[in-house]
């Protein structure tokens, strides 16, 4: 009867406690007037490959229908939205602001806790803006959605891919050099960065800090387009500091997302006691084109799992929140449906039962309030708050008749 | 400079058995209050708040993995075994050893001599084993074993094994050859790359004063 290693249960507190997080997420996106949108658990194996990178396409669960098309789980939502956007959505006026809280499917060598095979990933795409006011928005909004499930200390480093090109590129290293380089400064391989012989190029991926590493970085880049990316991190870090958010938002220029994939900006949120990041985004403006609609794009999600556990390092997790039971309904259905009608909750109890077996049930699920029904007389019975400690009552003045 | 504890708020891995008297002292020259391992201690706070996790190495990846400890000492060796996603900040230049491929000397093996096309292979390294031979094409069944790796070919248990030789005197005592070397190994400073970011200050303070030791 075992489960499958990287997948679990969710039992009833354990899911309301996901389900309340995923409502918090979803009300952020709500504010930001994003939409929810949901796609199909697979997909065909060639357009989930077409729009992710090499690192993720390895991840896929792979398998076959029974005419031998090859189909995959999602792994992720980017893709099958950018699939979804540039297949039904061209009408629609850009940018277009795409949410989603979905389960993704991810076949992991070895599943742990925060890297199960299967997953929920809670985060927006906006489509067709480019720019630092995107940028600042996917970033915002990520903040914004941490602070609200109860992670308002939550840190983010932000980065842009081009900084690194133009570094490397400053430092005479090409092709196939150069992606070396940048897979080892991605790991933050020191030791092996060493190896190259460039000094700088190691203490640059140690650069971490607030605005002031902004300048010292810019006389190492040699291209256009990374000093455009320069300046637009420096926006980024100032527009944080404006929202009140100095102390949480640094530049991090060793940091770059799955490189196929991110074109530009990119970022990670995380806090201290995890050791692993919450939630993550970027800018990804070549997967639409892949689709054949030529639209930039920037986006972010975040994983409900990794933050649950966040919160549960923090003992902010479940305190064992009963489900709210308003009546116990014995023998008729027409007063159980009056109840419900009335908005509340019923639980039915079985016709004929005992009155010590309703109390006691009543008194196990904290419900204040039974309803029985025998030969069409109706009686209503109060539960005190701490009817256990009291004797059961049996006298007719406890009993109030409708 | 020791005003203020060089290490206060970290968690750091260290390393059990032969690291650990290296460890222990690069960790003290930077003023770090290191007691020494008595065999069964598992955790010690010392007294300027840094915490010290006293673990076996092949542990040490996966408690940095996941933040558990924020950095650690341990042998390449041991990285290329877990391959856990860890940052690799620093050489130590201490514990110096090579993982090589060895056989017997009357297979009459050597360096660069040719092997045969199936090997029976015996290694605690199964997955670095594994991916030095996949690498070069050569179909090799492996035997993960636990100890006394030098005894296998002796007892006919496997052609050859997969080891890390520190002076070479147990291949010499057992009359092993070595034929070839996968790689050399040292003690690395490694951190976890989310928690390199969350306590910034006090891990590259660290790392800048490790890097400053001579070996």
């Amino acid at each position: 009867m075992r489960l499958p290693a990287g997948v679990r249960d969710w039992l009833p507190h354990e899911l309301a406690r996901k389900r309340e997080i995923e409502q918090q997420m979803r009300a952020v996106f709500g504010r930001w007037a994003y939409e929810e949108v949901q796609t199909p658990m697979f997909e065909r194996f060639d357009v989930l490959e077409r729009g992710l990178g090499q690192e993720t396409t390895a991840l896929l669960f792979q398998f076959n229908d029974r005419s031998s098309t090859a189909l995959a789980l999602r792994p992720e939502m980017t893709t099958p939205i950018a699939r979804l956007v540039s297949t039904r959505m061209r009408e629609s006026p850009l940018p277009v602001r795409l949410a989603y809280v979905a389960p993704v499917f991810r076949y992991y060598e070895q599943p742990q806790e925060g890297r199960m095979r299967e997953l929920t990933q809670a985060g927006t795409e906006l489509i067709g803006a480019s720019g630092v006011d995107a940028d600042a928005e996917a970033l915002f909004m990520a903040i914004e959605a941490l602070a609200e499930i109860g992670l308002a200390d939550a840190r983010f480093d932000i980065n842009d891919a081009r900084i690194v090109d133009g570094v490397l590129e400053g430092m005479g290293l090409r092709g196939d050099d150069a992606r070396r380089a940048k897979e080892l400064i991605r790991e933050r391989n020191l030791v092996a960065l060493q190896r190259l012989g460039l000094p700088a190029l190691t203490q640059f991926t140690l650069q971490r800090g607030g605005r002031e590493m902004i300048a010292p970085v810019r006389a190492l880049c040699r291209t256009p387009s990374s000093l455009e990316a320069l300046d637009a991190v420096d926006a980024l870090l100032q527009r944080a500091e404006a929202l009140g958010y100095g102390g949480r938002v640094a530049v991090d220029f060793a940091l770059l997302r799955d490189l196929e994939y991110y074109t530009g900006f990119g970022f990670e949120g995380y806090v201290e006691e995890i050791g692993f990041a919450l939630c993550g985004g970027g800018r990804y403006d070549s997967l639409l084109p892949k689709f054949g609609y030529d639209v930039p794009a920037v986006g972010w999600t975040a994983g409900v799992e990794r933050l649950l556990i966040a919160l549960e390092r923090r003992g902010k997790h479940v305190q064992r929140r009963r489900h709210r039971i308003d009546v116990l309904v014995s023998g008729s259905d027409v007063l159980a449906a009056r109840e419900r009608a009335a908005g509340h909750v019923v639980r039915s109890a079985r016709a004929g039962a005992s009155e010590e077996d309703l109390l006691a049930d009543a008194r196990a699920h904290g419900i204040p309030r039974i309803v029985i029904a025998v030969d069409g007389t109706v009686r209503e019975l109060r539960v005190g708050p701490r009817v256990d400690e009291l004797p059961i009552p049996r006298t007719p003045s406890n009993w109030d008749a409708r | 400079m020791k005003d203020v504890p060089v290490a206060a708020g970290l968690t750091i891995a260290v390393p059990k058995g032969a690291l650990f008297a290296d460890a222990a002292n690069r960790l003290r020259a930077v003023g770090i209050e290191v007691p020494d391992d008595n065999g069964r201690r598992l955790t010690v706070v010392t007294t300027d708040g840094t915490t010290l996790l006293y673990l076996r190495p092949s542990d040490i990846p996966a408690y940095v993995e996941f933040g558990s400890a924020d950095c650690g000492i341990v042998g390449k060796d041991v990285l290329w075994e877990t391959d856990r996603a860890v940052a690799e900040l620093a050489d130590l230049r201490f514990g110096f050893c090579r993982l090589v491929v060895a056989g017997r000397r009357v297979d009459r093996y050597h360096e660069g001599a040719p092997l045969p096309t199936f090997l029976r292979v015996a290694t605690k390294f199964i997955h670095t084993a594994e991916s030095f031979f996949a690498d070069r094409d050569m179909p090799v069944e492996l035997i993960r074993l636990h100890g006394s790796v030098e005894l296998a070919p002796l007892a006919g248990l496997a052609d050859l094994i997969v080891d890390l030789v520190a002076t070479g005197a147990t291949l010499r005592e057992h009359d092993l050859v070595v034929v070839e070397e996968i790689a050399e190994s040292t003690a690395r400073f490694v951190v976890n790359p989310v928690r390199f970011r969350a306590k910034y200050r006090a891990l590259t303070a660290l790392l800048d004063r490790l890097a400053e030791v001579p070996a």
